[in-house]
């Protein structure tokens, strides 16, 4: 066990971020104290809640449960790189359509979280979305409304996975 | 083309939050993300014992800790006067303790450092030797001649606190002694914590040369914080500024001054350097203020036919080492006194006795509107379980006691003046809704196959919007609230309010209510709260009172503005002032519509061009003293389905009729009363705590005390009635914690509904599976 | 939280060698589980640190033990007390030795231990089982110290064998 410091670069939101860190340093507050984006939440102890989850690599996971050396080398999404050339992602419209958050503070993590479902399950039960953020704790919600909002981002996903399709297949027709 | 009240976005318009933008991007600034030039950190040690005598604190291993910048105990703030603290009730709590701790978890040391994982080494590395002393731990053991007594330092030495009565004891048993059926119950609502997803925490910072101190708090309550501040400090009020930051709810547990929130302000001022405290959440569960655990014995006394004559109520409150519970001060046991409900009883009398026992201080610390879920749950139980002793279907006998909608204003037995209400249309409109009859006919035929299926009804009445001046004090301080306007030239407006959002929406509805007084846009009009230097004084948001009382005081502001405003319109139009109307968001000439101007002209014109004689400007500031509190209510209905191999209860449906008079956004109330009904099922099917014989908590982290998941939580189906307060200047009450006031009795009653033909009359909370269980098996019903 | 232990072992080693081992803090050291260090103030008073595991939380506790009531070859009994950051322990042990025959001895014991803090509230459900499995560590432990064939005088200070907990 070495406390000697160690150097990492994470690329965060396409920004490659390189620091020299304690090994002992949590995912979540390499995130939030070196790459200061604070979006990204603490919310317990015990890996129950979700507030901390990011992408790694596309996949959800809780960075508080991580070190920032485990992830040295990997691509991290945050709630910070939702939003495109001033575009806000179909999840982060959805929640704001469907009155999806109240206090905010679960919100980055469960949206996060919601991304990874809808990239694998276009289109989802409301079981099924329920299933994917039981990891993800609200208390403000009751989770009617962010399923409500879920289903709203997936199908705007769908629409816009289907105009391509379309302006193809007129570009087809008028040949 | 829209019309005007559409583009405005006012009264009982879905407007889309005006705070959304900011969180949906990640750019909320909550507690821990604010960073301070030279900034360092504290840690806070703790007591693994629930009473002991500290006999030694050796921090010098601590200090040696490169990084390390101090150890605060209980001996340097005893130097500085500040080794307790008062408590909102009045009684007093230790910051830190000299030589005693009185509850497992208690902070017993802080250490400073200058970086977060440095000042949790240093904890490590303080050395405390504990003589440990015999807990009490259950509260009727506390009361016995011989328990341990909690607090010596108290000239009274037992562990009574307290004890409270309302109602009329005479009246009571004369009711009870003609009574034809009398039935009782003991009910037991055990301890649960809010667990906000955000802990609490703060950043001290004491300027030197300003003499100032800024604290960045997570506090429901700013300016209260402030006073009382100054009051233990000494430093006066200009020179303390509260700063509440974007706050990842609160329901209650954000109330308390907590002795981490003073000890870094003292390290703050002592070194003179910004001190971030931010708590873990086993310390949020394990310490900060919880809520609940009243043990109650209720007796509800009838005629045959079913006319409720009387109720009443012992109480024993356990309330931990401290009474440091958030209520206002001539109420220990809040508002419990409600307990008769929505029925026309002739007599009630109440009795709560407060009680120390060596557990964390609190009580009203989740969405409890001040005990009303205490009593709402008593009366919707009892209520059950004289249906079922007279057999009768439990909506009948609810809709035979009613107090009826001619009857309010109605003065309860207990001294409250309920407002209005209609309990009979919310309670058919639930009952249509869930489709009453069918379910009543699916149960018998489920139970004849032996399927376990239960249906549960609570008709609560909530009270909230504390409260007026000749009743309501917190500290002495009158529980009014209050909110300031500035309208600008060119037509929009800041407004500060004197309560405080954790989540409610306060930047989108007081924004509204001000778009419908004004007829100014909703988007042109910015809400401002929380930062004591610039919001006008107010008791902050809790048991529902926003709405109420600094909703009313917006609305009353933007009046004062509408009325000189209304002067600058008849310059404008070279009318008389008596001849100017206020009518569709304009101001026009009586009789002659086409002759008006807009709020956003007469903005202008407030400061180019004026009446002679008339101040410039267009502002106005009310602090609002609410004649009454607002009374709003519901009809709850809850189908459960138990299985007999797990005893798990699924809740199948839940139909929530609310009404709280007229509302702001929709949008906004129906999502409230999701989190509510979700916090109401919670304590009812999954959350409790409970200590052992030594004192230790058995649910000190996410891993033992289960939050719902949405997998556990229904689909929530809501619906509305609508009775306006008449007392309040837009005819609305408050809603904020309704659901969660009316929601576990519902549970409960079905559950018990599903059992009662074998007899079961009542099950204590949490109902969890093994619990049910277990009755299954005593019953003969369990399979597997 | 409290828990009460006990157990009987049998001792293929006379009761004379049982007895000095069992009165030897430093071989007793070399079967607690996580043992890391001991302060000796006297023959009947100790103060060993030792490394606990259970669950997510590890501890690092200080022990003053204290040996009391000896009645040489039978009985003796000892009181402890442990604090760790956030948590602490207090306990109870007992220990009778008679003897089966010339080279076997049974040892009954008992003991009791109240868990407080961090780890009584953390580990709660964890707490027994871990306990038990600890407790057999130690006995199988000591158990086949003195069985073992006489060796050369080993040096005090020996690896204890590190635990992990769960």
């Amino acid at each position: 066990m070495s406390d000697e410091k160690q150097r990492v670069t994470l690329t965060i939101n396409g920004q490659p971020v390189s620091a020299e860190i304690e090994p002992r340093l949590l995912l979540v507050h390499f995130i939030r104290e070196v790459a200061n984006l604070t979006g990204t939440h603490i919310g317990c102890d015990t890996t129950s809640c979700g507030a901390c989850a990011v992408l790694l690599n596309g996949v959800p996971a809780k960075s508080c449960t991580m070190f920032a050396v485990q992830a040295d080398g990997a691509n991290i999404s945050t709630v910070e790189g939702l939003e495109q050339g001033g575009v806000l992602h179909p999840v982060q419209e959805g929640f704001f359509q469907e009155h999806g958050l109240q206090c905010g503070f679960c919100t980055p993590g469960m949206m996060m979280t919601a991304v990874a479902f809808l990239e694998r399950n276009p289109n989802p039960t409301d079981g099924e979305i329920r299933q994917a953020i039981s990891g993800n704790l609200c208390r403000c919600t009751g989770y009617v409304n962010i399923v409500k909002s879920i289903q709203y981002a997936a199908a705007r996903m769908r629409e816009q996975q289907a105009a391509p399709a379309m302006a193809t297949a007129g570009a087809e027709a008028t040949q | 083309m829209t019309t005007p009240a559409q583009t405005l976005g006012g009264m009982g318009h879905s407007v889309k939050r005006k705070e959304d933008p900011r969180f949906l991007r990640g750019k909320g600034r909550y507690i821990d993300d604010i960073k301070l030039p030279g900034m360092i950190y504290m840690d806070i040690v703790r007591s693994p014992y629930a009473h002991a005598n500290i006999t030694k604190i050796d921090a010098s291993k601590a200090l040696a800790l490169p990084g390390v910048l101090a150890v605060i105990t209980g001996k340097d703030l005893d130097a500085a006067g500040l080794a307790w603290m008062p408590t909102l009730m009045s009684d007093k709590q230790m910051v830190l303790p000299v030589d005693r701790v009185v509850y497992q978890a208690q902070e017993v040391a802080a250490v400073i450092a200058t970086e977060r994982y440095i000042a949790a080494d240093g904890v490590q590395l303080v050395e405390v030797e504990y003589d440990p002393l015999p807990p009490v731990v259950d509260p009727f053991k506390a009361l016995e001649p011989d328990a341990p007594l909690v607090r010596p330092d108290r000239e009274q030495k037992n562990n009574h606190i307290w004890h409270w009565e309302a109602g009329d004891a005479a009246q009571t048993d004369a009711a009870f002694a003609s009574a034809e059926v009398v039935v009782k119950e003991d009910l037991y609502i055990p301890r649960i914590h809010v667990c906000s997803i955000e802990t609490c925490g703060c950043v001290a910072s004491f300027d030197k040369v300003e003499g100032k101190l800024t604290i960045y708090m997570t506090t429901q309550a700013p300016h209260a914080i402030r006073t009382v501040y100054s009051l233990v400090t000494g430093i006066p009020e200009n020179k303390i500024r509260v700063i509440s930051p974007d706050i990842g709810g609160g329901f209650g547990g954000k109330v308390p001054v907590y002795p981490g929130y003073v000890i870094a302000s003292v390290a703050s001022i002592q070194t003179g350097l910004p001190v971030k405290w931010i708590e873990d959440r086993s310390e949020n569960i394990q310490a900060d203020s919880f809520a609940r655990d009243y043990h109650i014995t209720a007796e509800l006394a009838a005629d045959k036919d079913g006319t409720m004559k009387a109720l009443r109520v012992k109480t024993l409150a356990d309330h931990g080492a401290f009474d440091a519970a958030a209520n206002p001060s001539k109420f220990p046991a809040g508002l419990f006194s409600v307990v008769t409900g929505s029925y026309n009883l002739q007599a009630a009398h109440v009795e709560v006795d407060g009680v120390y026992t060596n557990k964390p201080s609190g009580g009203v610390a989740y969405r409890c509107s001040f005990r009303v879920t205490e009593a709402v749950h008593t009366i919707e139980r009892m209520v059950d379980v004289l249906a079922q002793k007279l057999g009768v279907d439990p909506a009948d006998l609810r809709m035979k006691n009613f107090i009826q909608p001619e009857s309010f204003p109605y003065k309860s037995p207990t001294g409250w003046e309920y407002d209005s209400g209609n309990y009979p249309a919310a309670l058919q409109k639930a009952m249509a809704k869930i489709g009453y009859a069918d379910l009543r006919r699916e149960q018998a035929e489920k139970r004849a196959r032996g399927e376990l299926m239960g249906i549960g009804i609570s008709t609560f009445t909530e009270i909230v919007g504390a409260g007026p001046s000749h009743t309501f004090d917190i500290l002495g301080i009158k529980m009014f609230d209050s909110c300031e306007i500035r309208v600008h030239p060119t037509g929009s407006a800041i407004v500060r309010i004197g309560v405080q959002t954790q989540g409610q929406g306060h930047e989108t509805t007081f924004a509204q209510i001000v778009a419908e007084e004004l007829g100014l846009p909703v988007e042109n009009i910015t809400v401002e709260h929380g930062d004591t230097d610039t919001a006008p004084y107010g008791l902050g948001t809790y048991a529902s009172r926003s709405t109420p009382t600094a909703g009313a005081a917006t609305a009353v502001a933007s009046r004062k503005i509408r009325e000189k405003a209304k002067n600058i319109a008849a310059h404008l139009l070279e009318a008389n002032p008596d001849d100017i109307e206020w009518s569709d968001y304009k101001f026009q000439v009586k009789g002659a519509p086409g002759r008006s101007v807009t709020m956003k002209d007469i903005a202008f014109a407030a400061y180019t061009n004026h009446p002679q004689g008339m101040e410039a400007g267009l502002e106005a500031v009310d602090y609002y003293d609410p004649p009454n509190l607002t009374f709003p209510f519901g009809a709850y209905i809850c189908v459960v389905d138990i299985d007999r191999g797990t005893g798990a209860v699924k809740i199948r449906r839940f139909v929530a009729v609310d009404d709280c008079g007229n509302i702001i956004n929709p949008m906004i109330v129906e999502g409230q009363i999701h989190g509510g009904l979700t916090m109401g099922m919670a304590p009812a099917l999954l959350e409790g705590i409970s200590y052992d014989e030594n004192g230790n908590m058995q649910q000190g982290t996410f891993m033992e005390y289960l939050l719902p998941t949405a997998m556990e939580t229904p689909v929530w189906e809501t619906d509305k009635t609508v009775t306006p307060s008449p007392h309040h200047p837009f005819g609305a009450k408050g809603v904020g914690e309704s659901a969660t006031v009316g929601a576990p009795p519902a549970v409960v009653n079905a559950v018990v509904d599903a059992l009662a033909h074998v007899g079961v009359t009542h099950i204590d909370i949490p109902m969890t599976p093994w619990k049910v269980y277990e009755l299954l098996e005593a019953h003969g019903l369990a399979e597997g | 939280m409290a828990l009460h232990f006990e157990g009987t072992q049998q001792i293929k080693a006379p009761i004379e060698k049982v007895w000095q081992f069992v009165l030897d803090p430093n071989k007793v050291a070399e079967c607690a589980p996580g043992f890391k260090s001991m302060e000796i103030l006297a023959d009947d008073h100790f103060k060993p640190t030792l490394a606990v595991g259970i669950g997510a939380v590890k501890a690092t506790f200080t022990l003053d033990v204290q040996l009391e009531d000896v009645q040489p070859q039978t009985h003796a009994a000892m009181r402890g007390r442990g604090n760790a950051a956030g948590s602490a322990v207090d306990m109870k042990a007992a220990m009778d030795l008679t003897p089966v025959s010339a080279d076997e001895t049974t040892m009954a014991w008992t003991a009791d231990v109240n868990v407080s803090g961090v780890i009584a509230s953390v580990g709660a459900r964890l707490m027994e089982g871990t306990a038990h499995k600890l407790t057999a560590q130690f006995f199988d432990c000591f158990r086949q110290k003195l069985e073992a064939p006489e060796e050369a005088e080993q040096p005090t200070e020996t690896e204890a064998p590190e635990t992990s907990g769960t």
